[in-house]
């Protein structure tokens, strides 16, 4: 009985042992697991019949039969994870799908060049402390002109080409020749410490070329302290630079006139594209230096027209062009085609 | 304004290349615009006659010439074109210099070129603009140098200049700023005073000091106005100027040579033997020099005599009394006129010389005498004749402001660190009225300079002179400076928040000029009379200042589908501008406009749908979602230029503030647009309201308990707006619903239509049983029935 019994384990072990080995579908290894172990399963079947043998068998018996059903069991559950991965494997191999069709379009608008170039400009400036300020664009001949010491009747005034307002109640109206005026407008209202930035559009009778625009964009820049020098300009709009155009950019200051100012210069910055080595670059002509902007210390009478004394305080003021930036970084040639408007051009931004 | 370098050196000596002098000029903040060189820098080429002209045996496009020279015949090929038989032609032999370059000897095609016939450019002459073989004067002589017939090598400068300072208005000038820069003694002017006999014209100035401050006369009797002589004619040429008659060619000199403008006048056509500055009488007539006859105003100074003006002081001389090579008798006028008198005739009138340019920038008052004594000099030198005395009304002598400063002031202005030694050496090199003798400094400019009245000014100077390029970074401790926070206007933030939204809703912003044309506003149904209209415009598309935005855009709808883009969605945010109780009004507008397909997102076989009133209505939704002072009610009346029936108002606080809608059919076809376009605008009053740093609004709090969900169908009459079944629900308590369908047709009763509403129903407090549900259901159910006669399909 029991070299019959021990016989009847091998078997059982062996046999089994080799099914699940074959086994390729899971449906035929769940039919193999009900016929070793299920409740009328060929091992439980004779583990039923142990109960009947002796107690000395018992001993014997007990615990090989376990420990058989645990190593078939165990061979089960390995075998079908085998097969559930094998399964999840072939479904994902069967996939099919053109990775290159072109994907959903998300139709994007953007905003205009001229409004990411300003941007670029003024959180710079706004990082270095400049409070935006804004001005009407039918300015007064009094903001626009005279209380920026440019005098009625000097060549001074005739420079800047400007519209005439025509039919306004009061004969002294005129589209601003530039944002200048909104520093008068700041002086008034606030004592110094002043530290502003005025973007906006200007306006000249310009006729329009590649470029000129008889309407267009600057930026002015204005800072009334105590002791402020020219010195301190060439600092600040380097520091400017530096942040428009990184570590490397500086400023060249050259005298010039504006008549809100004294002294006065015009501000070069070092050519960004081949900084000063490429006597055929196409942006400096080989100059290495590209005009930026225009600048000084505000003219005394300025100061005075403003109720601030010169004695005391003393600043400096800067104004650029929005346009030419934009022209020079974004190798946009003809300033007219920021005013086209041409989706091609638009969408690129 | 024109430079020539051999000109310059009359008044300091400069060892530096024309490009090294450039950069000199540029460090005293005069730009230098272009460089031309000019003269004969060549050897060895000399005139030469074609005698024959045969075609080249290898070259049907190069020719054989066969040249009289002094040297015999000689043959050259040639590929010019310009070839005629018998004309005077330049050669350069083997051996000539051009410039940098030696010719060698040639063979061109198989033949061997015994020289070269040359063009103006090959000769480097860059002012004689012909093209091909330069053709010389049929009786020049064969064998004439042709270098001899042009200057020597020199340079032209072309200066711009600022308008502050007429007194680089000249040679003199510009050396004077230069010797300054480059310490360098400037070379003075001395001048022999020619001695006068007998009295000149008398002179009256009742203009006054705003008219005429300084007046000095001559006359000149039996002079002879031969053609100049060459040395000056080279210099006018070099300047532009073509050269006439010695009289009038030595007043132009002189303006060029030390900037003072001169007039000369014919004596004889001068009445009643005086000269008065005054100011034209109203409606007076006056033909200038440029045959023009103009009516004058009271506000025009004329230089007049006994009887008629004879010039408009400063600007133009007048026709009559213009000197012509048979002049015998002059008048001379050095004068110095008030600028805005100048700048206000030059403007009126249209009329810019190169006196008036001066005059109105400001010549110098006490320049009139050398003007004077050096065209004196020079009539008498090449006209001859007999100089009369000089007569020199001067009133009022000119002071200039006397500035009192110290170096440490103008080192504080610049931040910079001058040396007073330096400093000292440029305030004297600038003014002989300079004294650093006490602890303050004493400067008083000379009367050339008339824009140096302070320390500003003079730190300026200080700065151009020493050179800015010393100007190191600044050093001020900004840590004691006071901080302040200043919030950005509301147009800002406000609209760089609508701007980015619509980008991100697939606008693409414009930017369009501020003008409209009356056809414009015509077309519009703008009033003119409300409207800011230009003075001066530049074109009749430039006229008005915009009071809306949408023309621009419908422009821009209009250029983009030309260039067959369909599905367009163009905003710009900008000011508008009217006219308010006579004064002009800005304000900021948003508007938006769109054609073609709405932008969903499609793949690439999806098809996408037109744009309609209600995708433009969610483009509100998103764009103003956020502000709940804001609602849309469909328009009582429409604008003109939008569809009556298809707009609607956009409430502010009760206000509407614009309106959104698809645009007037008869405004497209104004504008050439065969599509429907749609369009919005706004102005941003009132929205700014809630866009304020300092509103925080707080967060609702979201349910724990889970909703239940329900569809609710319901008939309701055809003319019930959405809105009064929106407003039933509401007032009967459903806060959380949407609808899900709309049918109107068969199955259903005439004039009837089926709402399918969803309705999402939760409660804060616990989840809702089966019960309480339907009770909410029957309630709203209830309020259909009783509100809008609907009944449960």
């Amino acid at each position: 009985m029991t070299e019959e019994l021990k016989t009847k384990l091998t078997q059982i072990e062996k046999t089994y042992t080799e099914k699940i080995h074959q086994t390729a579908s899971l449906k035929n290894l769940q039919d193999l697991q009900v016929a070793a172990l299920g409740r009328k399963g060929e091992l439980t079947e004779l583990l039923k019949n142990l109960k009947d043998l002796p107690l000395e068998d018992k001993k014997t018996f007990g615990p090989l039969s376990n420990a058989l059903k645990t190593k078939l069991t165990t061979a089960f559950e390995q075998k079908q994870t085998e097969l559930e991965t094998a399964a999840v494997n072939e479904e994902l191999n069967k996939t099919n799908l053109d990775l290159t069709l072109p994907a959903y379009t998300f139709d994007k608008g953007a905003r205009h060049p001229l409004s990411i170039a300003q941007k670029r400009m003024t959180t710079i400036l706004s990082r270095l402390g400049f409070v935006w300020s804004e001005g009407p664009l039918i300015e007064d001949n009094y903001h626009n002109f005279d209380a920026l010491n440019i005098p009625k009747h000097h060549p001074a005034r005739d420079v800047q080409d400007t519209f005439f307002i025509k039919n306004a109640k009061e004969d002294k109206f005129v589209l601003r020749t530039h944002t200048s005026g909104v520093q008068i407008r700041a002086m008034e209202k606030q004592k110094p410490p002043i530290r502003l930035i005025a973007p906006g559009r200007v306006y000249r009778k310009d006729d329009i070329d590649a470029t000129h625009s008889p309407v267009f964009n600057q930026i002015e820049g204005l800072y009334i302290d105590k002791n402020v020098s020219l010195a301190d300009l060439k600092r600040d709009l380097s520091v400017f630079m530096q942040g428009l155009f990184g570590q490397k950019a500086a400023v060249r200051f050259r005298p010039s006139f504006f008549p809100f100012t004294e002294p006065s210069v015009e501000v070069d910055v070092k050519c960004v594209f081949c900084e000063g080595k490429d006597a055929g670059c196409p942006v400096c002509k080989g100059t290495g230096w590209k005009e930026m902007l225009g600048a000084g210390i505000v003219h005394p009478n300025v100061l005075k027209n403003c109720g601030i004394d010169p004695q005391i305080y003393s600043g400096y003021a800067f104004g650029m062009g929005v346009e030419r930036l934009a022209m020079f970084t974004l190798d946009i040639k003809d300033i007219r085609a920021f005013y086209e408007n041409d989706v091609r051009i638009l969408e690129q931004f | 304004m024109k430079i020539l370098y051999s000109w310059l050196k009359d008044y300091i000596d400069l060892d530096l290349t024309p490009a090294q002098l450039a950069d000199k000029l540029l460090a005293l903040g005069i730009e230098v615009a272009e460089i031309q060189n000019t003269g004969a820098d060549f050897e060895g080429v000399f005139a030469a006659q074609i005698e024959k002209i045969d075609k080249h045996p290898n070259a049907d496009k190069l020719s054989l010439v066969t040249l009289k020279t002094k040297d015999g015949a000689q043959r050259v090929v040639c590929g010019a074109k310009n070839l005629v038989e018998g004309d005077i032609i330049p050669l350069a032999k083997v051996g000539a210099r051009l410039g940098k370059n030696v010719l060698q000897p040639a063979q061109i095609r198989g033949v061997v070129s015994e020289g070269m016939i040359c063009s103006a450019d090959e000769l480097g002459l860059a002012q004689n603009r012909q093209s091909g073989i330069l053709t010389l004067d049929k009786n020049l002589q064969i064998g004439t140098d042709i270098k001899t017939l042009y200057g020597k090598p020199d340079t032209i400068f072309d200066l711009e200049l600022t308008p502050n300072r007429p007194d680089l208005m000249s040679h003199l000038g510009v050396a004077r700023d230069l010797s300054v820069l480059l310490d360098l003694p400037l070379k003075t002017p001395q001048i022999k005073e020619i001695a006068g006999q007998g009295a000149t014209l008398k002179i009256n100035l009742p203009a006054g000091q705003e008219g005429c401050p300084r007046y000095m006369g001559r006359t000149f009797k039996n002079v002879n106005n031969i053609e100049s002589p060459q040395w000056l004619k080279d210099r006018l040429s070099a300047m532009g100027v073509n050269p006439k008659s010695a009289l009038v060619d030595i007043t132009n000199y002189v303006l060029y040579d030390i900037g003072h403008p001169l007039h000369a006048f014919d004596f004889d056509q001068l009445e009643s033997g005086e000269i008065n500055v005054r100011w034209a009488d109203a409606g007076e007539a006056f033909t200038g020099l440029d045959d023009i006859e103009r009516k004058l105003d009271a506000q025009t100074l004329v230089i007049a005599d006994g009887k008629k003006s004879v010039a408009l002081a400063g600007v133009l001389g007048g026709k009559p009394d213009s000197i012509l090579p048979q002049t015998k008798n002059v008048f001379l006028e050095s004068a110095y006129f008030y600028p805005p008198a100048i700048n206000k005739t030059s403007k009126k009138l249209g009329i810019s010389t190169e006196a008036s340019q001066r005059f109105e920038r400001g010549a110098d008052i006490d320049g009139c005498q050398t003007a004077m004594a050096l065209a004196s000099k020079l009539i008498s030198e090449i006209c001859g004749g007999q100089a009369s005395e000089v007569s020199d009304v001067y009133p009022v002598r000119y002071q200039a402001q006397e500035v009192i400063f110290t170096p440490e002031e103008i080192n504080k202005i610049l931040g910079m660190e001058i040396p007073r030694e330096k400093l000292k050496q440029i305030f004297t090199r600038m003014s002989k009225d300079f004294n650093a003798a006490g602890g303050k400094w004493h400067f008083k400019a000379p009367s050339y300079r008339r824009d140096l009245n302070h320390k500003w000014d003079l730190a300026e100077e200080a700065a151009r002179y020493y050179g800015l390029e010393a100007l190191a970074q600044g050093q001020t401790d900004y840590s004691n400076a006071t901080l302040y926070f200043a919030e950005n206007p509301k147009s800002v933030d406000l609209g760089e928040s609508l701007c980015n939204a619509l980008a991100g809703l697939g606008f693409f912003e414009c930017k369009n000029f501020d003008f409209l044309s009356a056809k414009d506003l015509a077309a519009f149904g703008f009033d003119k009379q409300n409207m800011v209209e230009i003075a001066n415009p530049l074109n009749e598309d430039m006229v008005f200042m915009r009071p809306s935005l949408l023309p621009s855009l419908l422009k821009n709808i209009e250029y983009n589908q030309r260039q067959s883009r369909a599905d367009l969605r163009l905003f710009e945010y900008g000011k508008t501008f009217g006219l308010q109780k006579g004064y002009p009004a800005e304000s900021f507008v948003i508007s938006g406009a769109l054609c073609g397909l709405t932008p969903r997102v499609k793949f690439f076989a999806a098809e996408q749908k037109p744009v309609d009133f209600y995708y433009l209505k969610g483009v509100a939704a998103a764009l103003l979602g956020g502000f709940d002072n804001i609602s849309l009610r469909p328009s009582a009346a429409a604008p003109s230029y939008m569809h009556p029936k298809i707009c609607a108002d956009i409430i502010c606080d009760g206000k509407t503030i614009g309106c959104l809608g698809k645009t007037h059919p008869a405004i497209l076809k104004k504008y050439d647009i065969k599509t429907d376009v749609w369009a919005f605008e706004f102005t941003i009053k009132g929205l700014d309201k809630q866009f304020n740093a300092q509103v925080f609004k707080p967060a609702k709090e979201v349910g724990v308990y889970p909703a239940s969900r329900r569809d609710l169908s319901v008939i309701i009459d055809g003319k019930t707006a959405y809105e009064q079944v929106e407003s039933c629900l509401k007032k009967a308590g459903a806060d959380n619903f949407t609808l899900i369908d709309l049918y109107q047709g068969k199955n259903l009763p005439e004039g009837k239509k089926s709402v399918t509403l969803r309705f999402e129903i939760s409660s804060p407090e616990k989840t809702l049983t089966d019960k309480e549900i339907t009770a909410f259901t029957d309630n709203i159910l209830a309020a259909l029935k009783r509100d809008l006669a609907a009944e449960l399909r």
